[in-house]
């Protein structure tokens, strides 16, 4: 579903600033990844070329089957409305538009008319929220919303972003527990987190550092199950 | 309870840390200039539209009132006249011997003879026939200028002692320059006498030029001729004689007294008088008055360009200071003291403000410039002051300085209310609450989101779309106000010149010298002229028609079934208006009679040959005519039995001969015997167009600033609404929605705004051009009756303008919406 074959990124024109360095990647579908590094790794990097937000240095990016590196415009916004989703780390959810307007939004941009708002909202706990605006919501109800709004995209590859950055743990964790999920329902999930706590929910972690990916595999104290996790 | 005492910041008294902290906020501010410098510009620039315009518009008052005064000062004008009666004189000295005598002679400072005669004038050229009535002022040259209402030279050379009974004489300026004739050339006057013109020159009495029994703008067609005593005697047959004197009284002299001295002085050389204060002159009295009129006129606009300004103004600086209110929001919660947390802010607002003021200068001093350029083409003055009103600047100019710190700081003051944590959060400036949004959010429209989410995000900030919809729409409404005023202007100038042609558009008015038999010799030789096929005698009377308001009437009585022309009714019929009168809509209006309504007249009835007398009797209103000149009356020659004027005429309507134009005319009859002029009928109708052309010169130039003002509050609006969403809709293109899908909920956006602008500024606009047509003009310029007319064009570009430039405008953000950097934008966090 996804891959990435040496790919670098460097931001800067003058002394280079490095954020990716060589690197090779694939995840398929139902798989649920998560990336873990410390902050100024390159994750964000990593999951912006994913998603065709950014583009490489070098290297190519294959995802769904559209080569992103070689992409033109046109083709990148038809990607993005196709194949990924996203969920940032600050929601970035309508403030005009209520929940369930939100996660109507998601089916609008890919073009389904065969999505329940109502129904998705509840499937990530917000059943009682539709109405509501997002500066009536919690942080952890917002970011509901906007996981509610990448899945009425129905696109194969979601990927979040730090999306338990700004939520306390127990929220972090119902939130992941949403994404893995998803994952089990066949999309490939990538999570970005610097939290190795909450990596180890994963069967897969692929861990940066300074843009080099330094491990990929089942995380190294173990799986653990979410009850097990503590902060 | 013992109060701790509160801990002080240390750095508070550390003068090196207020230097840094100075330094720092500079260099911000700085930044925030790179930033922020198009639309620092931008809106500099709209309120020096607002202010400039103001001041522009506002000036002339002041301008002409002060060059008339100078003007009048430079050439000495009269402080009163003594007219002999018509055909009436004295010796020449006598006037000024019986002015000498009278009690208070002290009072007098200087007094002057003149010689004031009617006369015929031909000043045509190779190519132009100009014939037209005039009047021969002869005075002492022995100092060049006369004393009292001097000379203006404005092109050519001035007369001097010896010119004095030579063949030789100046011209009024105004006859010129309407005329284009050269500085120097012959004119030929009444009995056929040639007369060298050296020069051209201004004179109070000719500043405006109204001859009787014709409408204030005839400065074309009506010539001055001013020559030597000795000249002018010789021209009028009036030698050794003279038939008018002008004083000047000293400034502590009670003029009236004066007058009233030397009237009876003058009476008592067994000659009838008429005194005229200088206020009475027609050409003081009009210079004067129409500087009022004209200036209220102006005032309503740029008043409204002002406040559409200084609205919009407001409205753009608010938001772009509160962009920046996640850093509010920082500051605060870092416990910065509210006035050092605006300082930012305030820095913006002061760079607007000071560019703002900078920029009124040059827009007031750029449309003062083109008012004046007007101005001085319609009013010939010699001396013309156009300083840049710094008084009438001054105010608006504070308002515009004023502004933008307030704007600027009411987001601070805003966000210094709530608690930090809520100023930090997401959107809190920008959407308190959801705005109207939570109200309908049953209320659902039709479509998917992407049609919601333009309505939603207008009824988020309704305050604000709001705010920026009615600086448009001020605007919209003096744009309606201003091109309306233009289009019922030309509008009653249009009716008015369709119905003078009529049938017979060429149809010349030919004035005979006094009231003539129609079976008279001389009559008749108008009509067996070559150039001449058919005449219509008419008696041109001047009446007064008593109503709830009381209009003087100019009446031209003729054979209503004549073959030439006739007025076109609006209501009414030829047939039955009988021994009735047809008015001017206009003038019925003020009179408050319609058709079938009986009227008191005063009007002429005959008692001698060509004297008459004025006696009041009653007159059905037979008809309304189409014309809007209000004076404009005409009655059936039915009626003249009732004058006992049967077969009398003073004026002769000529149609020229197949192969003959108006000029052959002109020629042909000017040379026969008691004809006084001979006019286009359409001649003032086509001056008043020449000069509603300039006036509507300047209301276009205006046009034009309200319309940059217009699309500048549009362009910023849409530039700030741009970043304001910016994350929404880096959001979007993360979501895969193209860039034209964007683009299009933004027009939808701005189209609603524009089109909530655009019907509230029309509504506005209307009610400012009934009040301008119907209270303004009707009180300043009594004699049109205007209507309230709006072209097609004026429609258009009124909704080209409001609804397309402004849904549009979101359009010039495409490029920024295309380069903008995702991941960052994404990123941020607010
Ligand atoms: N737009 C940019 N310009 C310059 N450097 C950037 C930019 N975006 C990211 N970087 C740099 O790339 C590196 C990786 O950044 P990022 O992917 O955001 O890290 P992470 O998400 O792991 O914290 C960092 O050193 C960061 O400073
Ligand atoms: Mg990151």
């Amino acid at each position: 579903m996804i891959e990435l074959r040496n790919i670098s990124k460097q931001f800067g024109d003058g002394v280079p600033i490095v954020a990716l360095a060589d690197v090779d990647l694939s995840v398929d579908a139902g798989e649920f990844v998560v990336v873990l590094g410390p902050s100024g790794s390159g994750k964000t990097t990593l999951l912006n070329m994913i998603g065709a937000l950014d583009s490489p240095t070098s290297g190519s990016i294959v995802v769904d089957g559209t080569d992103v590196s070689q992409a033109g415009r046109k083709e990148l916004f038809e990607f993005r409305r196709s194949s990924v989703s996203f969920i940032f780390q600050s929601f970035n959810i309508f403030p005009g538009l209520t929940a369930a307007e939100n996660v109507q939004f998601g089916a609008d941009a890919t073009g389904r008319d065969d999505v329940d708002p109502a129904a998705i909202l509840q499937s990530v706990g917000l059943g009682e929220r539709v109405d509501q605006f997002p500066h009536e919501l919690s942080g952890g109800e917002q970011q509901r919303v906007a996981i509610a709004r990448a899945l009425a995209t129905g696109n194969p590859v979601m990927l979040a972003d730090e999306p338990t950055g700004e939520l306390d743990f127990i929220t972090g964790v119902q939130i992941l527990e949403l994404l893995q999920k998803q994952a089990a329902e066949g999309q490939a999930v990538l999570v970005v987190t610097h939290n190795r706590e909450i990596s180890r929910i994963a069967d897969r972690v692929v861990e940066l550092s300074s843009g080099r990916i330094i491990s990929d595999g089942p995380p190294a104290e173990g799986k653990a199950a979410l009850e097990e996790l503590h902060w | 309870m013992v109060r701790r005492p509160r801990a002080r910041p240390p750095s508070k008294n550390c003068t090196g840390d207020v230097m840094k902290n100075t330094f720092l906020l500079l260099r911000w501010s700085w930044r925030d200039l790179r930033k922020y410098w198009v639309k620092v510009i931008a809106i500099a620039l709209v309120i020096g539209i607002g202010t400039g315009a103001y001041a522009g518009l506002t000036s002339t008052a002041n301008w002409r009132r002060d060059s008339n005064v100078a003007s009048m000062e430079l050439l000495n004008m009269y402080d009163v006249r003594f007219e002999l009666a018509t055909d009436s004189s004295v010796e020449e000295g006598a006037l000024l011997a019986a002015a000498a005598g009278i009690e208070h002679a002290d009072w007098i400072e200087e007094g002057l003879e003149r010689v004031i005669r009617p006369t015929q004038v031909d000043a045509s050229t190779a190519t132009d026939a100009v014939l037209v009535p005039g009047q021969i002022v002869g005075v002492d040259i022995s100092t060049g200028s006369p004393a009292i209402n001097g000379w203006h030279l404005a092109g050519g050379v001035g007369l001097d002692s010896a010119d004095a009974g030579a063949p030789v004489v100046l011209l009024e300026h105004g006859f010129v320059f309407h005329n284009d004739l050269p500085p120097s050339g012959v004119i030929t006057v009444s009995g056929g006498e040639q007369l060298e013109y050296v020069g051209n020159a201004m004179t109070p009495e000719f500043f405006i030029v109204v001859p009787e029994n014709t409408t204030s703008f005839a400065q074309g067609t009506y010539a001055g001729v001013f020559s030597s005593m000795e000249t002018a005697q010789s021209l009028t047959g009036m030698d050794g004689a003279v038939n008018d004197l002008i004083l000047t009284v000293t400034e502590d002299a009670d003029r009236d007294v004066v007058a009233t001295e030397v009237k009876a002085a003058i009476s008592d050389l067994g000659v009838g008088v008429n005194v005229i204060p200088r206020e009475d002159d027609p050409s003081y009295r009009l210079l004067f008055e129409d500087v009022e009129n004209d200036q209220e006129f102006f005032n309503i606009f740029a008043l409204l360009i002002f406040l559409g300004a200084v609205m919009g103004a407001f409205n753009l600086i608010t938001r772009l200071s509160e962009a920046q209110r996640r850093e509010i929001g920082i500051s605060m919660a870092l416990g910065l003291p509210p006035g050092r947390i605006a300082l930012r802010p305030l820095f913006v607002g002061a760079q607007i403000a000071l560019l703002g003021v900078g920029f009124g200068v040059l827009v007031g001093v750029a449309i003062g410039n083109l008012m004046k350029s007007v101005m001085e083409s319609l009013l010939l003055l010699p001396i013309w002051l156009t300083d840049f009103q710094w008084s009438l600047f001054f105010w608006v100019a504070v308002v515009g300085f004023v502004i933008p710190f307030a704007a600027a700081a009411y987001p601070v003051w805003r966000a210094v209310r709530v608690k930090p944590i809520e100023a930090i959060r997401t959107g809190h400036l920008a959407a308190r609450g959801g705005g109207l949004a939570p109200a309908i959010k049953r209320l659902r429209l039709p479509g998917d989101t992407f049609g919601q989410l333009p309505f939603r995000n207008l009824l988020r900030a309704p305050r604000r779309a709001v705010l920026t919809a009615l600086g448009i729409a001020a605007i919209m409404a003096v744009l309606v106000g201003f091109l309306g005023a233009i289009d019922s202007f030309l509008g009653a100038l249009d009716r008015g010149t369709s119905m003078i042609e009529g049938s017979a558009p060429d149809r010349m008015v030919v004035s005979l010298e006094g009231v003539l038999p129609v079976d008279s010799p001389h009559v008749a030789a108008i009509g067996n002229a070559d150039s001449v096929d058919g005449t219509v005698p008419v008696l041109q009377i001047g009446a007064r028609a008593q109503g709830e308001e009381d209009v003087d009437l100019l009446v031209e009585v003729m054979d209503l079934e004549n073959e030439m022309w006739r007025p076109a009714l609006t209501d009414g019929d030829i047939a039955t208006v009988g021994d009735g009168l047809i008015l001017a809509e206009v003038a019925a209006s003020d009179l408050g009679v319609g058709v079938g309504d009986t009227l008191r007249v005063t009007m002429p009835v005959r008692t001698g040959p060509s004297s008459f007398s004025f006696v009041e009797s009653d007159l059905t209103v037979g008809a309304l005519h189409e014309s809007p000149i209000r004076f404009s009356a005409y009655m059936d020659d039915s009626a003249l039995a009732l004058m006992g004027a049967e077969g009398a005429a003073n004026v002769l309507y000529a149609n020229p001969a197949a192969g003959y134009g108006p000029d052959d005319v002109q020629r042909e009859l000017f040379s026969l015997d008691a004809v006084g002029s001979v006019q286009k009928a359409s001649a003032s109708a086509d001056e008043l167009d020449d000069l509603m052309a300039q006036f509507v010169g300047i209301l276009q130039a205006v046009a034009f600033f309200v319309l940059l003002l217009a699309v500048l509050m549009a362009f910023n609006s849409a530039s700030i609404s741009f970043e304001e969403r910016q994350r929404e809709h880096a959001t979007m293109f993360a979501y895969g929605v193209r860039v034209r899908k964007a683009l299009r909920m933004a027009v939808v956006e701005n189209l609603v705004i524009g089109v909530v602008a655009t019907v509230v500024g029309f509504g506005g606009g209307l009610l400012m051009l009934w009040w301008v047509v119907n209270v303004t003009a009707a009180e300043t310029m009594p004699d049109i009756g205007l209507m309230v007319e709006l072209s097609p064009m004026t429609l258009a570009t009124v909704i080209v303008l409001g609804i397309a430039a402004v849904a549009l405008a979101p359009l010039f953000t495409a490029r920024r919406m295309r380069r903008m950097d995702l991941p960052g934008t994404l990123r941020v966090m607010e």
